[in-house]
């Protein structure tokens, strides 16, 4: 964490003054609607969020706000972190779907050709 | 044209399937017609005419000059020609020269004027030929240019551009075309009111010899003639009587018999009998006590009733010629004036100065024998004065007049008058009603049709109902067997002027002929010019957004000429990838836009998109742009010329300033190739030296007896780059100029991509800049993966009403999947229903409306959206150079405050009204800061008890510092109180404590 | 009950194309928006439903179905195969000579929209520092091509001949004209696999006798977001699958006018009792130009719709790589995505 200071940020954190840890606004740096907005569908899905919805600040900026708000005290890292592995979740399954598929169907075409 | 011909054979089924009785490709004629009678053709042959005929003809009436101090010398032009284009290698050694050499050497493209002379010298009569009296400006493709009659082929040898229409002149390299200039008809009676309701009428009689206006009026119901040679106003009896009709009823009869005819000219015979005038005798003598004297050296006397012979004879009415006094023309003439005031006080029926039929347009040829004409007159009686002046004076050597021939006058006098005063450049200049043309600040609509040889329009014949033209002529046509001119010689088509035009009946369509009608439109979109020619159906859009298309065509980016890589002007802009439009007209394809296009076919989806978009700004897809959409070049040039001067001194280019500690050129002469001329293909930054120029110090001749400077001295006065992006070097020329002078052009070039701020155009009028720049996975797409170029607000149609930008979206869309063209000409062209029939043969929907997905949500859209490709223009209005912004900068010498102008580096004024709102919003201090603190504020020492400016705390008029004190005031202000007190008037300051 | 349990059905599963716009077009089926259905999100149970099948694939597109995903996900996907895979492209044009008419800038941007061919997984990319930008690169992070070329006569032309091709040579350059200078052990590793453009034919520009081009090209690693020319694909999207429901029997001529408001292949005609009644066959094969709407006496008859997470992908591929791993690497850009923010909150945590 050495170079920390010269590194660009990756992920910061705004709250509001007074707002508990369930009220976040994630800044993500670097990403678009298409992290933000299928972040967004994962995140949704989690009963533990009130509300979740993403901006993109400036069309000329790269970056995007993420706002959490949660039910019941729940921190809003919990469903970020909750819903990025669920995401991840999704594309490895997804991945290895459609890698068997692939493979399926190169091998369905292979076998006419004999 | 033989190429048109095989590009036009592709007929749309809707004109395969017209009524039965038409001659369906009678529009074939056009193409024949503009290849008899051009675009600029009318340009080109009035010119023609000017320098084949008309110039003999001025030089037939002035052909003599005698002398009034030696009677025995004269001079006699026998003939006068215009050469062909050259120019002057060396002494008397001359070569053809082509347009484009001209343009790249700023010189002029013209052509020697040489005469055949008849004179004395002594007693000898002496005939010389060929004499050089001056030069005309050559214009391209006439008679005389070097262009004429060539291919293609030879056109690309010489750097020219075979689809250039030609018409206009190359003066001192810069293109100019002369305008047409409309003016009210000669020798043409026009019948009007005056200002007081009374009605009168007006000749101008315009002769090569002489030009005259006359006018007839009306006072208390009598008839006189006036004209400027006449002192008073003459009853017309009297002049009647005067050309030898002396019998009242014979004048009556020449006038009209009539009942209220006759009627209202009895005052004015009253009066002539009042006038006790009976005979041409006393009728002569009292004119000739009403004629303005003229001043006559020489000549012999002549009495006054001889005087006003004359006058009837040449002055009044110069047109209607008089031989050997036989008047008897000349009365008829006057008498049809009369007899049409008289017609005309009844019903009120008097002209209309603006009726075309009224009018002439006057065309480059005949402005050109005007001034030619004027040129030549002055020339002429140079010569007389030169002759009246050396004649006397007795000399060694007999006065030989050829030797004071000089040539300058005439060429200066043509070349100025084209170079300046009302003309200007531009490629198409006919124009049409949609066209308006901005002249002289007043605004001006001119009406040439697209189709039209100076205002004589061709039709059809119709006979019994049935159109002359039958589809086996077109077929001939077609062929090659008959020509334009053969329609013409055979009856089948005929010209019709403006007021013949009246009283015709001319039908639009074949299916509105009917036992009136005498003639047949040839197609009903040649009512159009070239610029609304270019519109897609245009018949379909609100008229004033044509006319803003008329204007905006203008200024959109394409190919200028197939040599416009040759060329190198002062501001060039082109496409990177121009496109032919998918929806054309019958126009474009007559004019070879489709040979320089000036636009690109974007995929445009209309619909609302991120707010960046509100006020016609739109949307650009950022791929598109990567892929070359809307790029642009920029080309500019530098010049610079190496003089020589009259004390043996000249210009030089030095080579680049090397570094002392390193050895290399210094970063302003970075670019420079060792004879001192920025190298090609280099990238020029701002400041850096494209010509590193001196010039001598003293360039005058020094005076008689001082000393012969050894060295010249040498200053640096180096041609640097100015601009706050980077440009290319594309190529550099090194020649000479006509005076001699080496002359180097540089060409510069920028590419430039569409940024946030450039401005687009429909072909309808719609403009709009760019507001926001989307990636394309941002871009909303449709089923097959489409995504737009452009996002367009739809707000942009309702109030413009611009309907054919939405046709011309559908038969686009139509176009691309049939893999063809689709047409929109005016009041014509391919029919929504067949194009949308189309749309759902290829599985698109009918309304052209299609399910999109948005980029963003992955999800669909709401709407259908109407989505597909328009031809859209990039304007050559770009923000990078408008950008302007200054926090600080130069001041004006005089008021000190901040200059204005991006060009200088100004500031941005903050006006009188924003001073309002501020003083309306009692913003006192932001006021002081913005017109003072922040603008041109000075110190100023005031003493208190003159209240006159001091200086440096002493006041010179009371000469004390007692009462001084020091005040900010705006230099402009003190400026006021100096200028006021250098005209007498002191302005005083009264001070006072601030607390008191 | 039932019609309104269907009604939700409808509403949560289909997307409705009507005749002025197109109904139910966002995802709704989030916790809390129904009753009485559970829409947490659930591992299992998306695993079960979810499926891909592959309707056709060969070197340079791709046609496959994806069922049993949301939009939003499908969705970036797609923007990740058009934005985020990573290609070599031509980044620096160094032009030794260029005597064409094409101009410096445009040459190189037409350079720079050529594929090349070479395994961009198999480079790194090139420092965005700001150490100088004359820096060389190195056999990691850069291939070098040259485009050297020259054009003359042709001595063995004929003397009437007019066509450019008999009377020149070299007088079109084409992409094939653009060669591999390996750096360092290039040669050595892609050895075989040899580096250059996809296409050989291409035309960059066309020459005269005398003019000549004489170029080096850096090509480095970059993204679609960056420029287009990094794009994987020459277009890669997706439509839903459509859905064509009859409400009733449609016979005869009706059935004849409903067969052609649709794409071919959609509606049969099958023979009941001599009588011709429409029946959908496929509606796949749609594409949804709405035409039945225009038919006043049709458009009650037939629903439009379409599935809503039933996705048909299109991938096609510039060439530089097949259309499938183009799709795995997109899948691994997403996962490489949330890794980095789960990676910075772990690190943030432990602060």
């Amino acid at each position: 964490m050495a170079g920390e200071g010269e590194k660009k940020a990756v992920l910061e954190m705004v709250q509001a003054d007074g707002a508990d840890e369930g009220c976040v606004t994630f800044v993500l740096h670097d990403e678009d609607h298409t992290l933000g907005n299928s972040l967004r569908y994962m995140i949704m899905k989690n009963v533990d969020v009130e509300f979740c919805g993403y901006t993109i600040t400036h069309p000329s900026e790269s970056k995007i706000n993420f706002r959490i708000q949660t039910r019941g005290g729940v921190p809003a890292t919990e469903p970020l972190r909750r819903g990025l592995n669920e995401l991840n979740d999704v594309c490895q399954h997804v991945l290895n779907t459609f890698q068997a598929k692939v493979n399926k169907f190169k091998e369905g075409q292979e076998k006419p050709m004999e | 044209m033989e190429v048109l011909g095989g590009e036009f054979s592709d007929m749309s089924p809707q004109e395969l399937a017209a009524p039965v009785n038409t001659v369906a490709e009678k529009w074939k004629l056009l193409p024949a017609f503009l290849k008899v009678k051009g675009l600029v053709k009318q340009h080109i042959d009035s010119f023609n005419y000017f320098i084949n005929v008309e110039i003999k003809k001025i030089m037939k009436a002035n052909e003599k000059i005698t002398s009034d101090a030696d009677p025995m010398w004269y001079l006699k032009y026998l003939n006068i020609y215009v050469g062909m284009p050259d120019v002057e290698e060396s002494f008397n050694v001359t070569r053809p020269v082509s347009p484009h050499e001209c343009r790249l050497r700023d010189m002029t493209y013209s052509a020697p004027i040489t005469v055949d002379i008849e004179y004395t010298r002594g007693s000898q009569r002496i005939i010389r030929n060929a004499l050089p009296i001056g030069r005309m400006p050559i214009m391209l493709r006439s008679s005389n240019c070097v262009l004429t009659g060539k291919t293609p082929m030879e056109f690309s040898k010489l750097n020219e551009c075979p689809l250039d229409p030609g018409g206009y002149f190359i003066v001192k390299g810069q293109e100019k075309v002369i305008l047409i200039q409309e003016q009210l008809s000669k020798n043409r009676i026009i019948v009007e009111q005056d200002r007081k309701g009374a009605v009168g009428a007006s000749v101008t009689s315009s002769t090569h010899e002489k030009k005259s206006r006359t006018n007839m009026i009306v006072k208390q119901g009598r008839f006189y003639l006036r004209h400027n040679t006449l002192s008073e106003d003459a009853p017309i009896a009297i002049i009647f009587k005067g050309m030898g009709v002396e019998s009242d009823q014979e004048i009556v009869q020449m006038i009209g018999t009539e009942e209220h005819v006759m009627a209202s000219f009895a005052p004015s015979l009253e009066e002539c009998q009042k006038a006790q005038i009976f005979t041409q005798t006393q009728a002569l003598r009292y004119l000739g006590n009403k004629v303005r004297r003229q001043r006559m050296w020489g000549g012999p006397k002549k009495t006054k009733m001889e005087e006003a012979r004359e006058l009837l004879a040449s002055l009044i009415l110069t047109h209607v010629p008089v031989k050997e006094f036989n008047f008897r023309a000349k009365c008829i003439y006057l008498a049809v004036m009369v007899r049409r005031v008289i017609l005309a006080q009844g019903d009120n029926k008097v002209d209309d100065r603006d009726y075309y039929g009224n009018k002439r347009l006057e065309l480059a040829g005949q402005l050109l024998s005007l001034l030619f004409e004027d040129l030549f007159k002055k020339f002429n009686s140079e010569l007389k004065k030169i002759a009246d002046q050396i004649i006397p004076k007795q000399r060694a050597a007999q006065f030989d007049v050829v030797k004071h021939m000089r040539q300058d006058q005439i060429t200066n006098g043509m070349v100025n008058a084209i170079s300046t005063s009302t003309l200007r450049v531009s490629f198409h200049p006919s124009l049409c009603f949609n066209d308006k043309v901005e002249e002289r600040g007043s605004s001006v609509v001119e009406l040439l049709r697209f189709v039209m040889f100076v205002s004589r329009r061709p039709y059809i014949i119709v006979k019994k109902a049935v159109p002359m033209v039958k589809n086996k002529h077109i077929e001939d046509l077609s062929q090659g067997y008959r020509t334009f001119e053969d329609f013409l010689h055979e009856g089948l088509v005929e010209y019709l002027d403006v007021n013949e035009e009246n009283d015709c009946q001319i039908a639009l369509y074949e299916y509105m002929i009917n036992k009136d009608t005498t003639h047949l439109e040839i197609e009903p979109f040649t009512l159009l010019g070239v610029c609304a020619g270019l519109i897609p159906y245009p018949h379909h859009n609100q008229s004033p957004r044509n006319t803003y298309q008329c204007a905006m065509g203008k200024q959109a980016m394409g190919t200028i000429g197939y040599n416009q890589r040759n060329r190198i002007d002062t501001l060039m802009y082109l496409l990177a990838y121009p496109q032919r439009p998918m929806v054309k007209t019958k126009t474009i394809e007559l004019i070879d836009f489709e040979k320089l296009p000036a636009g690109q076919n974007a995929t445009v989806a209309v619909m609302s998109y991120s707010g960046y978009d509100i006020e016609d700004a739109l949307v650009l897809n950022k791929a598109s742009l990567d892929r070359g959409f809307g790029r642009c070049l920029v080309y500019k040039n530098a010049k610079c010329t190496l003089r020589r001067y009259t004390n043996q001194t000249f210009d030089k280019v030095m080579g680049p300033m090397l570094d002392a500690a390193t050895r290399k050129p210094i970063w302003r002469h970075n670019i420079l190739d060792a004879d001192g001329i920025c190298s090609p293909g280099e990238r020029v930054e701002n400041k850096q030296v494209l010509v590193n120029k001196s010039m001598p110090t003293v360039t005058q001749t020094p005076l008689e007896g001082s000393t012969q400077p050894g060295q010249p001295q040498y200053r640096d006065v180096p041609i640097s780059y100015k601009g706050s992006t980077d440009s290319y070097i594309e190529k550099v020329m090194i020649s000479s100029n006509a005076e001699d002078a080496f002359l180097i052009k540089i060409l510069l070039r920028q590419t430039r991509r569409p940024e946030i701020g450039d401005k687009f155009s429909s072909r309808h009028g719609q403009k709009g800049v760019c507001g926001l720049i989307v990636p394309q996975e941002d871009m909303p797409f449709c089923d097959t993966g489409i995504c737009p170029d452009i996002i367009m607000n739809p707000h942009g149609y309702p109030s413009r009403m611009t309907v054919g930008k939405l046709i011309e979206l559908l038969a686009g869309k139509a176009g691309v999947l049939d893999g063809r063209f689709h047409y929109g000409t005016a009041f014509g062209g391919s029919k929504v229903k067949d194009v949308c029939e189309d749309l759902i043969r290829y599985g698109y929907n009918y309304q052209g409306k299609d399910y999109v997905t948005s980029g963003i949500t992955g999800e669909p859209l709401e709407a259908y959206i109407y989505f597909g490709p328009v031809y859209y223009q990039k304007l050559k209005h770009m923000v990078l150079d408008k950008m302007h912004a200054r926090a600080r900068g130069p001041r004006a010498v005089l008021t000190r405050q901040p200059t204005e102008g991006r060009s200088r580096d100004g500031g941005l004024r903050l006006g009188e009204m924003e001073r309002d709102c501020l003083i309306g919003y009692g913003a006192s201090m932001l006021l002081l800061e913005r017109l003072m603190i922040s603008s041109d504020a000075f110190e100023v020492d005031v003493c208190g008890q003159c209240g006159l400016l001091g200086y440096s705390g002493w006041c010179h008029y009371c000469k004390s510092s007692c009462h001084v004190s020091s005040l900010r005031i705006p230099y402009a202000c003190k400026l006021l109180f100096q200028e006021l007190q250098s005209m007498n008037i002191i302005p005083r300051l009264k001070l006072s404590r601030y607390n008191e | 009950m039932a019609a309104t349990m269907n009604n939700v059905e409808e509403i949560r599963t289909r997307v409705i194309l009507g005749e002025f716009g197109v109904k139910n077009v966002h995802t709704t089926d989030f916790p809390g928006n129904y009753p009485g259905c559970d829409d947490t999100w659930d591992m299992k149970k998306f695993q079960r439903k979810f499926s891909i099948d592959i309707v056709h694939l060969d070197e340079s597109s791709m046609e496959f179905d994806m069922v049993g995903i949301d939009a939003a996900i499908a969705n970036a996907f797609r923007r990740i195969l058009l934005a985020e895979v990573p290609t070599m492209a031509v980044e620096k044009v160094f032009i030794y000579n260029n005597t064409s008419i094409v101009q410096d800038e445009v040459l190189a941007h037409r350079l720079g929209l050529i594929p090349i061919k070479a395994d961009p997984r198999l480079f790194e990319y090139r420092n965005a520092g700001e150490e100088s930008s004359e820096e060389e690169g190195s056999e990691i992070d850069t291939i070098q091509l040259q485009l050297k070329i020259k054009c003359s006569r042709n001595p063995r032309a004929s003397k009437d001949d007019s066509d450019p091709r008999e009377l020149y040579l070299n007088h079109m350059v084409y992409s094939r004209d653009i060669k591999w200078v390996p750096i360092g052990n290039q040669a050595d590793v892609f050895g075989d696999s040899s580096i250059g453009p996809v296409h050989d034919d291409i035309l960059i520009a066309q020459l005269r006798p005398g003019q000549e081009l004489d170029i080096i090209m850096h090509c480095v690693k970059g993204i679609g977001k960056d420029h287009a020319k990094f794009s994987p694909v020459a277009t890669a999207s997706y439509r839903l699958l459509p859905e064509i429901t009859l409400l009733e029997p449609v016979k005869g001529e009706k059935a004849e006018r409903l067969k052609r408001c649709f794409s071919r292949g959609v509606i049969d005609l099958e023979d009941v009792n001599g009588k011709k009644v429409a029946k959908v066959a496929n509606s796949r094969l749609d594409t949804c130009s709405r035409e039945v709407l225009r038919h006043s006496d049709l458009k009650n008859v037939v629903k439009l719709g379409r599935v809503r997470d039933h996705f048909i992908y299109t991938v096609e591929s510039t060439g530089i790589l097949p259309p499938e791993v183009l799709v795995m690497e997109a899948i691994k850009v997403l996962m490489a995505k949330c890794q980095r923010f789960l990676n910075e909150l772990d690190t943030t945590d432990m602060e």
